[in-house]
């Protein structure tokens, strides 16, 4: 074994005086049984490193889905109760928005029907006021649990000028209260 | 008396630079600390106690007046008699391979990377189970940074056999995983 082994060690604590270290420095160069073994301690301590670091940082990584997993929890129950509070009010109470006047007015070309909260709950059936309004007449004469009515004319389906002529068509959509389309169809 | 304000006085002063040091030396030591003690088989709740322990010992033993040449081994060497005393974590930790728990590796790391690495980390964690209480102790304090010196004020052992166990691990090591 090399004198110098001993002392190798020292040397990278740099805990060695200027002198001493100079000597192994020198020694080093021409040493090369002492340049292999300090070779090899500095591989295997460096990966001996490296493993506690990621395992450090995996016992770390480990740690953040909880407080991750709490936080998306809690936004996410927030966010549902937010909209099953909102969604089944907003489009009940007001009755649909039509864009253009096209709109408006061929709307008006179908019998009035009646916003769909506007139903009436006779007294007799209090208890059953909190009951989503079961059914109304429509113009056919057709029962259906309906929430929004969409009416679009052909005017507003076509570019202004490509109606063919003849055809006044009108896109009847009734949507659910859970957002299902109940009726689609085409009046002439 | 112009002595009168130093008895209020001394202990002010005293306070903000003690709460200095310590702010210092939490930085400084608090990772180390840690991944010395995962490595040593304790949870990260485990260590975050152990460690949170250690910086209140430390706390106490400044204030009461005692001196510490060197912080760091103290430290060190309270992290570790407490995570002897949790034995059950202690030996828990020595029934599982270490590499098992590994699932971070650098960011930029290809697919192909990231399994020769992992495979690299578990060889040389299933190689590190194998070695004594001591060698395994020396190596990972090594590991962390401490001096000879150090690890011999740590553990109790005069430096010269930390110098021989660190060597003897080092070589079993080399052997096992051919790094």
């Amino acid at each position: 074994m090399c004198d110098f082994s001993g002392r190798l060690i020292a040397w990278l604590d740099q805990e060695l005086s200027l002198d001493e270290a100079a000597d192994v420095k020198r020694h080093l160069q021409s040493c090369e049984d002492c340049q292999r073994d300090l070779d090899s301690y500095q591989r295997v301590t460096g990966a001996v490193q490296s493993l506690c670091d990621a395992t450090l940082a995996s016992t770390e990584l480990r740690r953040l889905p909880r407080w991750v997993l709490l936080a998306g929890t809690a936004v996410a129950v927030t966010a549902a109760a937010a909209l099953l509070l909102a969604l089944p009010r907003a489009p009940m109470e007001e009755p649909p928005v039509y864009p253009t006047a096209a709109v408006a007015a061929a709307a008006n070309l179908l019998e009035p029907t009646p916003a769909p909260v506007d139903v009436p709950v006779k007294k007799t059936h209090r208890r059953h006021a909190l009951v989503p309004v079961r059914s109304q007449q429509n113009l056919n004469g057709v029962q259906s649990e309906r929430a929004i009515r969409i009416v679009i004319p052909a005017e507003a389906m076509f570019a202004p000028g490509a109606v063919p002529e003849g055809i006044t068509l009108l896109a009847d959509v009734s949507i659910a209260a859970d957002g299902s389309a109940q009726r689609l169809r085409l009046r002439p | 008396m112009s002595d009168d304000s130093v008895p209020l006085a001394l202990p002010l002063l005293r306070f903000a630079a003690d709460t200095c040091e310590a702010t210092t030396l939490y930085r400084e030591l608090r990772k180390p600390l840690l991944r010395y003690l995962v490595c040593l088989g304790l949870s990260s709740d485990e260590a975050q106690d152990v460690v949170q322990d250690a910086f209140l010992r430390l706390q106490r033993h400044l204030a009461s007046g005692r001196s510490q040449d060197n912080i760091r081994s103290w430290m060190f060497r309270v992290a570790h008699n407490e995570a002897r005393n949790r034995q059950n974590s202690y030996h828990r930790r020595f029934g599982e391979p270490l590499g098992d728990k590994i699932d971070f590796v650098a960011d930029d790391a290809t697919p192909e990377r990231l399994v020769l690495e992992k495979e690299k980390f578990s060889r040389l964690a299933k190689a590190i189970q194998l070695l004594t209480d001591a060698e395994r102790e020396c190596l990972l304090l090594r590991a962390g940074g401490l001096r000879y010196r150090e690890i011999g004020e740590v553990l109790g052992i005069p430096t010269s056999t930390v110098g021989d166990t660190v060597d003897r691990a080092v070589k079993r090591l080399a052997e096992k995983c051919n790094v």
